[in-house]
């Protein structure tokens, strides 16, 4: 066993260029392009053939012969059919989770090197049988003998063949997710025009990291699609203004397809190690992954907002590590909404809610918005839910790398169901 | 589409066709393959004039279990088998009468010559000699090898190499390359050779066993091809081609088993970003091929700015620009490093439309020649290959015509495959080519254009 | 020779039903004929399709066997010329096989080219080869060789003997067993356009003396290949001999084996035992 724990080194990353949802991927599965993927990353690394201790991986949306996803793309890739891997799913958060088990077992000394990713398309999205449906098929198969089954097959009704789509809603509210945060911006009195501009930069950091050629080693084209489909180099907070609100309701509505993330499809990987293991490849560290932690809250009766959990994991994981919010030199912040990422830094500004809600003596503080997402984020590239754990791992960890030296960067990502993954990184 | 024209004119039918209407009848050509014996038959060494070269080329010759018949057999009998290569020693030429000799030996030989044979001569450079009638003899066996590489068929080729006094011992490399499959497109042409500090023999099967070879424009076509035949031989391949081909590049790369990197080369800090990932990653680069290149083709009066600049940009500037930042960047380029740059037929003959890539393609050559001397000092090689017609996607947006056409008019009378040029490459990569140093091997079939 | 370039490709079921009836009287040796069609384009929806069925993996290059799927109308037409001297209807697909000298991306114009030769005696009648060609940028990327067996047929005096089989080794080990359900004919059929009667219903299978519907041959091939994916060369050959029919539905068993650098496979019906396929996949 070791002796003590050591911090997993972030190696680098690789994703296909993220689609829109029925767009350049409408036929590809998520099997399709996690291995397409994985492969990327193989090429980049020269991994032909070898073993990574482990894959892990996952996807939101998911059919039922994808139970084992990861494992499957493992064995279609040009990794070693020996690597083993497993699925994760934690909403949005699973990549940035998958990320965190891969360096958990590395920093103790489990795993010398790992894969953590995700993916998702909701072009491809699984369609569940109509419960009644499900019950009666169930009985025909149980069947023995032909009466039985044309007997429990005379119990199907017409409205029972509607196949049960999934929708980005949450179970227990019936809410989109998008409702959801249209509730938390009117509570925090979110303006449309500071939700534009947030958008706007996101797409002008993206384009420009493109046009540097920043994501020349963290993507890798797929299908004909060479940058993200959502991306919009020339869109300004005057073209967004156009767009009519679709979550929230009467004069308080602010939140539009522009501020809001489209559904997407795409997939990312990580390729995690320890020091020595990238040393023995000659493969570079670009950061480390620090510490991660997680938080969830009561968001059906307790009061709080769908996508604030982040909020509460961060000054945990600030404490333990003897930090302050301002200790950063990089901030990314998941921005499922545009109104998420501003409710969510209005919230560390506030000492009413940092001393009621977090229990802190103190506000957090503000932070400085030149640090945040400087390279874009889910408005501008898209947000295939597991995805974008890894997407936002490897540009912060490549983010920090070209920083230099003693750099580091906080990830803040909020997922369904009321939690949120946060993790430091280093370089 | 396949080379319909050469399986017709090979066919039963087609032969009869073509032999009554005097058309060309394209050949198969002996392509390399590993595991393959140098040549597949025997060889005859002759010479003209008292050479130094005969014993040598015997001994390597045999070296590589090379059956070595004697000349005499060949003036006289008609019952031998038929040659796989003729080799002729004409380092002893002293002045014009000497070459009756070479004519003597060559004739009988070459009469015997298999399908896909070998004719080479070795000579010393003209240059090399104060007296002009040993010049004019020694310049003349140039006249001597073209004419008959023109005559010679069924694939086979000539090709004439200089030899200066001294430089013996790196002849091994470039015989070893005309004789095999891997010279099948390259025909007609005329090398020197230098004196080098030669390393210990390699892996015959692995030449290039344990080297970092990068190869731009490796996602497709002729760079796909170098890819592939340097890692057959035994090279770890690393991949550079523009981000927007990065999923046929992580293809090649896969497929190589070697490592791609997406980098626009043009790019104002590609140079040193290559340099310091080579040095991180690999520890160095023994095999630098430039061959990434694009074609803007207009008239010069109809060519815009941007169609010039991007040319040149890509073709030229980025060769050099990359060249001096692996020369500049500590750790970078082994000591002993091979570049190979990527030059065109267009760049030695000219074509029309294509001021902006000939002229690159030319820049390509002075750049190589320039450069030589410095590597040669550090132990390192640089030169060119200037491919001709090659069968690529490129050529298959030609029109039909042009295309046919373009691919018949040199002395094999078909368009050459990317693997030719790869293999060409390939050679120059190889320690044992420390002698070929700023040369310009142009791998056309011996093209009638800028001959 | 002659050589027609067409501009679409031909419509198959025509073709079936042309051949049905012009089955008889038919003779002689086979026509010094090629068909090509230039530039031809991949729709990648129809390859998600086709990908889906075979079960490959969605990617940015064509699986192996896809080029057949353009060639094969060709190859029909060509078989279906009254100028052919076998009848389509009752060709068996005996063996087949397929180099693939570089991988073939999805975007490339491909050009295909195909033909008749070895026109060759067999114990059982004659087989002939339809040979396919495809070329992208000029540069020959795949070809194949598809052997068909007419029973009863006479190859012409002085034909060679057909060599039909492939040599594999022991196979003993499965590796995989599948189920293949009584529609697998007809959504193969779907995306390959292969609507040959034999493969598509019990009732048209009878017709020609199947007891039931059978599996395409180039199906079964497939879905070996796609069995395999990720763990082919990307330069490869692949030649695999049909043995006795898939009738359909069927469980049947895959065995795979490490041999010459690629694979031995078997495809066998899981309680009988009997081969539906073996074949052997090596780098090129």
């Amino acid at each position: 066993m070791a002796p003590q724990t050591r911090k997993a080194a972030i190696v680098g990353g690789n994703r296909i260029p993220f689609a829109r949802s029925n767009g350049a991927y409408a036929r590809a599965s998520n099997q399709d392009m996690l291995t397409a993927t994985l492969d990327g990353l193989v090429a980049r690394f020269g991994l032909q053939g070898q073993q990574v201790g482990e894959v892990v991986a996952g996807a939101v949306l998911k059919h039922a012969r994808d139970f084992n996803l990861t494992r499957e793309s493992v064995l279609g890739s040009r990794l070693s059919a020996a690597t083993p891997a497993y699925d994760v799913q934690q909403a949005c958060g699973t990549g940035l989770e998958a990320a965190v088990l891969v360096a958990n077992k590395i920093a103790l000394g489990q795993l010398e090197s790992g894969i953590a990713g995700g993916v998702d398309t909701t072009s491809d999205a699984p369609m569940a049988l109509n419960e009644d449906m499900r019950r009666v098929l169930l009985a025909v198969n149980n069947a023995k003998t032909l009466q039985q089954r044309l007997s429990a097959l005379a119990g199907i009704r017409p409205g029972q063949l509607i196949p049960e789509v999934p929708r980005n809603a949450e179970p227990r509210t019936g809410l989109a997710m998008g409702d959801h945060a249209a509730i938390t911006a009117a509570e925090w009195e979110i303006g449309r025009e500071e939700q534009d501009e947030l958008t706007v930069r996101s797409h002008h950091n993206l384009a420009a990291a493109y046009d540097r050629g920043f994501f020349d080693d963290l993507v890798t084209p797929f299908l004909g699609l060479t940058r993200d489909q959502n991306l919009r180099p020339d869109t300004s907070v005057e073209k967004l203004a156009k767009l009519k609100p679709v979550f929230g309701q009467g004069e308080g509505a602010t939140m539009t397809a522009g501020n809001s993330t489209p559904l997407t499809d795409g997939a990312s990987a990580v390729l995690l190690a320890s020091d020595e293991w990238a040393a023995e490849h000659d493969l570079p560290v670009l950061a480390h992954l620090v510490d991660a932690q997680t938080a969830a809250v009561d968001y059906v009766h307790g009061g709080e907002g769908l996508l604030m959990a982040p909020a509460y994991a961060v000054p945990v994981l600030l404490a333990r590590n003897g930090l302050t919010l301002q200790d950063f030199d990089f901030y990314e912040v998941h921005e499922a909404f545009a109104s998420t990422v501003l409710a969510t830094l209005k919230a560390w500004e506030s000492p009413e809610y940092c001393k009621e809600k977090l229990g802190l003596d103190a506000p957090l503080g503000s932070i400085d918005r030149a640090k945040l997402n400087v390279h874009g984020s889910s408005l501008a590239a898209g947000h295939p839910f597991a995805a974008t754990g890894g997407r936002i791992v490897a540009t912060l960890a490549k983010t920090l790398h070209e920083a230099g030296p003693g750099k580091r960067g906080l990830i803040s990502i909020c997922a369904a169901g009321g939690q949120g993954v946060v993790a430091i990184l280093e370089s | 589409m396949s080379d319909w024209y050469r399986d017709f004119a090979n066919s039963g039918v087609g032969t009869t066709i073509t032999k009554q209407l005097g058309l060309p009848r394209p050949a198969e050509l002996r392509r390399y393959e590993p595991g393959q014996p140098l040549l597949p038959g025997a060889a005859v060494v002759g010479s003209a004039g008292e050479g130094r070269l005969r014993d040598e080329l015997t001994r390597l010759l045999k070296d590589d279990g090379v059956t070595v018949v004697s000349p005499v057999t060949v003036d006289g009998g008609t019952d031998g088998e038929r040659l796989a290569a003729v080799l002729l020693d004409a380092t002893g030429l002293t002045g014009p009468t000497d070459l009756a000799a070479a004519h003597d030996f060559l004739a009988p030989a070459v009469k015997r010559l298999a399908p896909s044979g070998r004719v080479l001569v070795l000579a010393d450079p003209p240059a090399g000699t104060s007296s002009p009638a040993q010049a004019a003899a020694r310049q003349a066996l140039e006249g001597l090898v073209r004419s008959l590489a023109k005559e010679l068929r069924s694939g086979s080729t000539a090709n004439l190499v200089h030899v200066p006094l001294g430089a013996e011992a790196s002849l091994a490399s470039p015989l070893r390359f005309f004789l095999s499959g891997r010279s099948a497109y390259v025909d007609g042409q005329v090398l020197a050779v230098t004196t080098a500090e030669l390393p210990d023999a390699a892996d015959a099967e692995q030449p290039l066993a344990g080297k970092v070879a990068v190869v731009t424009g490796a996602a497709r076509g002729i760079g796909a091809a170098i890819a592939r035949v340097l890692a057959r031989d035994g090279a770890h391949v690393v991949a550079v081609d523009v981000p927007a081909a990065g999923e046929q590049l992580a293809q090649v790369a896969n497929e190589v088993g070697g490592t791609a990197v997406a980098l626009d080369i043009t790019g104002d800090d590609a140079g040193p970003r290559l340099a310091a990932q080579l040095v991180a990653r690999h520890g160095g680069v023994d095999v630098v091929v430039h061959n990434a290149g694009i074609t803007r083709d207009k008239l010069l009066v109809n060519m815009d700015a941007a169609r010039w600049n991007s040319v040149m940009a890509v073709n030229l500037q980025a060769q050099l620009d990359i060249t001096q930042a692996l020369l500049d960047t500590e750790g970078a380029l082994k000591p002993d490093a091979r570049v190979v740059s990527v030059s065109s037929q267009s760049g030695i003959a000219g074509n029309r439309g294509q001021t902006n890539y000939a002229a690159s393609k030319a820049g390509v050559i002075g750049m190589v020649r320039s450069w030589a001397p410095e590597f040669a000092e550090r132990g390192a090689t640089i030169n060119a290959v200037a491919p001709g017609f090659i069968v690529t996607e490129m050529t298959a947006k030609m029109p039909l015509g042009t295309r046919e056409v373009g691919s018949r008019l040199n002395s094999l009378q078909q368009g050459g495959l990317p693997v030719d040029v790869a293999e060409t490459i390939a050679w120059l990569a190889q320690p044992g080519s420390a002698g070929v140093n700023g040369q310009v091997v142009r791998v056309c079939g011996q093209s009638l254009l800028g001959a | 020779m002659t050589r027609t370039v067409l501009d679409a490709p031909p419509a198959l079921p025509a073709l079936f039903a042309r051949a049905a009836l012009t089955a008889r009287g038919r003779g002689g040796d086979l026509p010094d004929t090629r068909l090509a069609r230039l530039g031809v384009e991949v729709d990648p929806a129809h390859l998600a399709d086709y990908a889906r069925v075979c079960r490959f993996p969605l990617a940015d290059s064509l699986p192996v066997t896809y080029p057949h799927l353009l060639a094969f109308p060709l190859q029909v037409a060509l078989m279906t010329d009254r100028a052919f001297p076998l009848a389509l209807p009752g060709l068996v697909h005996v063996r087949n096989q397929i180099d693939q000298l570089a991988p073939i991306g999805i975007g490339a114009a491909l050009d295909v080219e195909v033909w008749a030769e070895r026109f060759a005696g067999h114990v059982r009648g004659a087989t002939v080869d339809l040979c396919a060609t495809v070329s992208a940028g000029g540069a020959e990327v795949w070809r194949s060789r598809s052997t068909y067996l007419a029973r009863g047929a006479t190859a012409p005096d002085g034909a060679p003997d057909a060599d039909v089989s492939v040599s594999v080794g022991e196979l003993k080990r499965v590796n995989a067993q599948w189920q293949v359900p009584a529609d697998t004919g007809r959504r193969y059929a779907a995306v390959s356009g292969d609507v040959n009667p034999i493969h598509l219903s019990g009732v048209t299978a009878k017709a020609f003396g199947f007891k039931r519907a059978i599996a395409h041959g180039m199906w079964v091939t497939s879905r070996t290949l796609a069995a395999l994916a990720g763990r082919l060369p990307e330069a490869l050959s692949v030649d695999v001999a049909f043995r006795k029919p898939l009738l359909l539905p069927a469980t049947v068993t895959l065995s795979t084996e490490q041999a010459g650098g690629g694979w031995d496979v078997a495809v066998r019906n899981a309680t009988a035992g009997t081969e539906h396929l073996l074949g052997t996949i090596r780098p090129s």
